[in-house]
C-alpha cells in the first residue's frame, strides 16, 4: 500500500499517482481529488469521518469498497494493471477530447537542462495519450458476438450510425465483417463478446486478424483510410461485371451476405473470360488476321501446284512425249541455245501448224490430230478444208517500190522480238508474260532486285501515303496500352486487390445495396516485397476494369500510395 | 516496497517486455511494457486508434509495433518474453462469475458517484444564484435541503448510463508481471537467415549502442532512419542504408539515393558489418567540382 508522496514528474504514470495521491494541491490529480469524497484513498482517513447519517454511511462504503479493490490487484499487480476503478470510469466523462499540438523539435542535442525538461513534458504527455483507456457509456454501445466459426461478428442490438456503410443483413441478423467490427471498436462504438465475456482491443487482434480474413498489414491500411473517412468494402472479383455487361450498364446488385456466410471460404476462381474484348482493337490482332488470311491463300497455292505438277508428270506418263524433246536430243536447227531445263520442252520443229492461208502449199484436208490429245473417246477424221480457204483472200498483195521500201524500213527497225535472247528462253506462255511484267515493273522502278527477294522496301515511293500511316510504317516498336494482353493473364495469389474504396462525401447517400463506382481499389504490400511488375500491373488493371488500382505500402506504421498511370505518348503528326 | 525511485528502479531492470503474436507480427500492448521499450531505446511504431480521438491519423494509440531488429535485440538481451496467446485463457465459468459481479459493483458505485453529483452540482447551483439576496441563509438552506431530499427519493442511474471500460491490453494479463524464464521458453524462435538481415541487425545493433534512435525508413529508400535522440525532440540525421560488404551496388542507385537524401535533407550512410564484430560507415555527401 502506496502512502509516499506524489511526484508528477516521475516516468511511473499517472494511473499510480491517482490513487495514492495524498497532496490536495498536486498538479496530477487535483481535479480528481475534487470530484470525490477525500478520503478514499488512505489507511488513515477510515475513523475520522465526521459525516453522519445515511451519505456518511454511504461514503465509508465507498473507502471500504475502494480500499479493497486496491488490496486484491497487489502492488506488483499495479504497474500493470489497465484496469480502471469505478470511480475512474465515472471521472472519465469529463475528460478532454483534444490532442496537445506538437511543438518545434530541436536540431542536436545538447545536455541542457531546457532540452532535457521539454523531452520529459513531451514524453509524459505521449505516455498519458498513450495510456488512456476507452471508456464508453453503456448505451450508447452496441452489442456484439464473434462467431469464429464464421469468421463472422454478429449484432446483438441494433446498429447505429454506422450501419449506413458497414455490415450487412442475413437471415435476418445483422453481421459485421472481421475488420469493420475491430475498427468499431478502435472507435468505441461496439462491444464484442465471446462466451460472454468482452474481448480487448488486443483480442480483437489476436483473432480477428490472419491470412484468412484481413492480415494486419491490410487491416492497417483499412483502419487509415476508414480513419480518414473513406468508406472501404472488401474486393471480390467474381461480382465485378464483364466489360461487356458495363458496356451495356447494366445494374449491378450487391450480394454480401451470400458470400461472407459461406462455411468453407474457398477462394473464389478468378473469372474466366468468356466474353471477347470487342472494345479493344489492336493493330498486332489485325496484322495476325492479316497473316491468317496469307497463309490461306499460299496454302491453296501449295495445295494447287502439286497437282498441277501431277497433271503434268501424268502426262508425260502417259505417252504425250513425243513433243517433249531432251536437252540432249534438241535438234540445233532453231534453237541457238540449249534450256536449262527440258524435260518438259516443246518440239515445236515436230508439231505440225497448219498453215491454211498459204499459197505455197494447197492442202485440201486437214490431218486428224493426234488421239492422245483429245479427250476422251473422242475421234476426230479428216477435215476438208477447201470451203474454207476459198472464203479466205488468196490474193498476193502488190506493193509499189516505195511501199516496199518503206516496208523493208520499219520490218529493219522493228525490233524482232525472236531475237531477243531472254524471249528465247521462254520455253511457254507463262514465261513469257511473267518476263514481260518484270520488264514493265523494272520500267515504272520496281527493280527486281528489289521488290522480288524476302526483304523488300517498306514502301514504293510512287504510293501516295499519309505522313501518319508512314510513321505507323516506320515504327518498329509498335505503341501499346495496359490492358493489351491482360485477358490472357491467370491470376495469382501475390498480388490481388483488397478493397473497394468510396469517397467520404458519398456516405449521406451511400447505398450498400448498391453502392456505385468505387473511387479507386487498394492492393496491399509492403517494402519488404517485390515491387510489381508490368505483368501483376496489367492482372490488376484488368481485374479492376476502369477505376484505378492503388498500391498501400505499408512499412511498418507508415502507409505510403502509389498507382500507375496508363500514358500515351503524344504523336505531332495529323492525318 | 517502500518508497517509489527504488522500487521503480529495480522493477525497471528485471522486467520483461511481454510481446503478443498477432498475424506473425510482435506487438506491445501494455503500457509498462512500452515504457521499458522506449527506456531501451526501442522507438517501434504505434499502428491502432487512439481512444481520445479515433477518427484521426497523427496520433495513433497502442499497440505498438516493433521492428524485426528490435525484437531480436529484446531476445538478445532476455528482455522480452511471448505473452500467451487468446485462446489460453478463455473464459470458463469462474470468470464469467467475477465479470458479472464486477460489472454489477460498478454499475452500484457509479450510482452513488452521480448522485453526488448531483446534489453538489445542485447546490452550487442554488448557493450561487442566491450569493448577494438578501432573504436570508436560513430560507435558502431549507429549500436547499427540501431538493436535497427530493433528489434522494426520485434519483435514478440507469444501466444504459453506466461507463464501461473497453480495455485496450487483455484483462486477464495484467495482474502481474511475468517472471522472465517462464516466458523465456515459450519465445517462438523466428529467425530470418539471410545476409541482408543479418546486416541489417548488427548495424542497429551498432547504432542502438551508440545511443542512436532507429526507425524504419522505407519511404526514404533505406532502412533505418537514425535519430541522435528520443525521435519526439528530434530530428532524424541519417538515412542508414544496409548492405553487405560483398554486396555490390549499382553507381546508378548510389546516385539515386543520395539524391533522395538531399531532397529530405539527410545525409546518407552506407553501413556495413565487418569481420571484426564492428560497422563501417560512408556517408554520402553532395558536393560541386572541388
Amino acid at each position: 500500500m502506496q502512502i509516499g508522496l506524489c511526484d508528477p514528474h516521475s516516468l511511473v504514470g499517472p494511473r499510480r499517482q491517482r490513487r495514492d495521491c495524498n497532496q490536495e494541491s498536486c498538479d496530477w490529480c487535483g481535479a480528481h481529488q475534487a470530484d470525490q469524497p477525500k478520503t478514499a484513498n488512505s489507511f488513515k482517513s477510515v475513523g475520522s469521518s465526521t459525516e453522519r447519517g445515511p451519505r456518511g454511511m454511504l461514503l465509508l462504503l465507498l473507502r471500504l469498497v475502494n480500499m479493497a479493490d486496491q488490496n486484491k490487484t497487489g502492488t506488483e499487480g499495479k504497474l500493470f494493471s489497465e484496469i480502471l476503478s469505478p470511480s475512474e470510469l465515472f471521472a472519465a466523462r469529463s475528460r478532454s477530447h483534444k490532442i496537445p499540438v506538437r511543438g518545434q523539435k530541436d536540431f542536436f542535442p545538447n545536455d541542457s537542462d531546457e532540452q532535457r525538461q521539454r523531452l520529459e513534458q513531451s514524453l509524459n504527455e505521449h505516455w498519458s495519450l498513450t495510456s488512456e483507456e476507452r471508456v464508453e457509456r453503456l448505451g450508447n454501445l452496441v452489442k456484439a458476438v464473434w462467431i469464429p466459426s464464421d469468421q463472422i461478428v454478429e449484432l446483438q442490438s441494433p446498429a447505429g450510425k454506422f450501419w449506413q456503410t458497414m455490415g450487412f443483413s442475413a437471415n435476418g441478423k445483422q453481421y459485421l465483417l472481421p475488420e469493420e467490427a475491430l475498427y468499431l471498436m478502435e472507435c468505441g462504438n461496439v462491444q464484442v463478446f465471446y462466451r460472454d465475456l468482452p474481448l480487448s482491443i488486443q483480442d480483437g487482434y489476436e483473432r480477428f486478424l490472419s491470412s484468412a480474413t484481413v492480415t494486419l498489414q491490410q487491416y492497417q491500411v483499412f483502419g487509415h483510410l476508414k480513419r480518414l473517412g473513406y468508406v472501404v468494402h472488401r474486393f471480390d472479383p467474381s461480382s465485378e461485371p464483364s466489360s461487356y455487361a458495363r458496356q451495356l450498364n447494366l445494374p449491378q446488385s450487391r450480394d454480401r451476405a451470400g458470400r461472407q456466410l459461406k462455411r468453407k471460404r474457398s477462394p473464389s476462381p478468378t473469372a474466366t473470360c468468356s466474353y471477347t474484348e470487342a472494345q479493344v482493337e489492336s493493330t498486332i490482332e489485325k496484322m495476325e488476321e492479316d497473316k491468317c488470311s496469307l497463309e490461306g491463300d499460299d496454302a491453296k497455292k501449295l495445295a494447287a501446284s502439286p497437282d498441277i505438277q501431277t497433271a503434268t508428270t501424268s502426262g508425260a506418263d502417259e505417252g504425250r512425249s513425243w513433243w517433249m524433246t531432251d536437252d540432249l536430243g534438241a535438234s540445233d536447227k532453231e534453237l541457238h541455245h540449249s534450256p536449262t531445263s527440258g524435260s518438259s520442252r516443246w518440239d515445236f520443229s515436230s508439231i505440225p501448224f497448219p498453215d491454211v492461208g498459204s499459197s505455197e502449199r494447197h492442202p485440201s484436208c486437214l490431218a486428224p490430230p493426234e488421239p492422245s490429245l483429245l479427250p476422251g473417246d473422242l475421234t476426230v477424221g479428216v477435215c476438208d478444208i477447201a470451203s474454207w480457204r476459198r472464203k479466205i483472200n488468196l490474193r498476193m498483195v502488190k506493193m509499189s517500190s516505195k511501199e516496199q521500201k518503206r516496208e523493208k524500213d520499219t520490218r529493219r527497225r522493228r525490233w524482232d522480238v525472236n531475237k531477243d535472247r531472254e524471249v528465247r528462253r521462254c520455253r511457254n506462255w507463262a514465261e513469257y508474260h511473267e518476263l514481260l511484267a518484270r520488264r514493265q515493273r523494272k520500267r515504272k522502278g520496281r527493280p527486281a532486285h528489289l521488290w522480288n527477294r524476302e526483304v523488300t522496301p517498306l514502301h514504293d515511293p510512287k504510293q501516295p501515303i499519309s505522313t501518319g500511316e508512314l510513321l505507323d510504317k516506320i515504327s518498329v516498336i509498335k505503341s501499346t496500352h495496359l490492358l493489351e494482353g491482360a485477358s490472357r493473364l491467370k491470376g495469382s495469389e501475390q498480388w490481388r486487390i483488397c478493397f473497394n474504396v468510396y469517397q467520404p462525401d458519398t456516405v449521406a447517400d451511400f447505398k450498400k445495396s448498391n453502392p456505385g463506382k468505387p473511387y479507386s481499389r487498394m492492393c496491399v504490400c509492403s517494402f519488404d516485397g517485390p515491387v510489381p511488375d508490368l505483368r501483376a500491373i496489367k492482372l490488376l488493371a484488368f481485374q479492376s476494369g476502369d477505376i484505378p488500382v492503388v498500391f498501400a505500402v505499408v512499412d511498418h506504421g507508415d502507409i505510403s500510395f502509389y498507382t500507375f498511370k496508363d500514358f500515351q505518348l503524344p504523336t505531332d503528326v495529323f492525318p | 516496497m517502500e518508497d517509489s525511485p527504488s522500487m521503480d528502479d529495480h522493477q525497471d531492470s528485471s522486467l520483461v517486455v511481454g510481446v503478443g503474436l498477432c498475424d506473425s507480427a510482435p506487438l506491445l500492448w501494455r503500457l509498462q511494457d512500452l515504457k521499458t521499450a522506449r527506456r531501451l531505446g526501442l522507438v517501434g511504431a504505434l499502428l491502432g486508434s487512439l481512444p481520445r480521438t479515433p477518427r484521426q491519423n497523427q496520433r495513433l494509440g497502442r499497440p505498438l509495433l516493433l521492428l524485426p531488429e528490435e525484437e531480436q535485440l529484446l531476445r538478445d538481451e532476455e528482455a522480452a518474453g511471448a505473452l500467451p496467446g487468446p485462446n489460453q485463457d478463455v473464459g470458463g465459468a469462474e470468470l464469467r462469475r467475477q465479470f458479472e459481479e464486477d460489472q454489477q459493483r460498478s454499475f452500484e458505485e457509479q450510482s452513488v458517484l452521480a448522485l453526488e453529483d448531483r446534489k453538489s452540482a445542485l447546490r452550487r447551483a442554488m448557493t450561487s444564484s442566491h450569493t448577494g439576496s438578501e432573504s436570508g441563509a436560513e430560507a435558502v438552506d431549507e429549500a436547499l435541503c427540501g431538493r436535497l431530499e427530493a433528489l434522494d427519493h426520485s434519483f435514478s442511474f440507469p444501466q444504459s448510463a453506466m461507463a464501461v471500460q473497453l480495455s485496450t491490453a487483455r484483462a486477464g494479463l495484467s495482474y502481474c508481471p511475468e517472471a522472465r524464464a517462464h516466458l523465456q521458453a515459450s519465445w517462438p524462435i523466428r529467425e530470418q537467415n539471410n545476409p541482408r538481415s543479418d546486416a541489417r541487425y548488427q548495424v542497429f545493433r551498432d547504432l542502438r549502442g551508440r545511443g542512436f534512435y532507429l526507425t524504419s525508413a522505407g519511404k526514404f529508400g533505406g532502412d533505418f532512419l537514425v535519430y541522435p535522440g528520443d525521435p519526439l525532440r528530434f530530428h532524424a540525421h541519417f538515412i542508414a542504408v544496409c548492405l553487405t560488404l560483398d554486396e555490390s551496388i549499382c553507381l546508378l542507385d548510389v546516385l539515386a539515393v543520395a539524391r533522395l537524401g538531399s531532397n529530405v535533407k539527410k545525409t546518407v550512410l552506407l553501413c556495413s558489418p565487418v569481420p571484426d564484430g564492428g560497422v563501417c560507415y560512408t556517408s554520402l555527401q553532395w558536393s560541386g567540382m572541388v
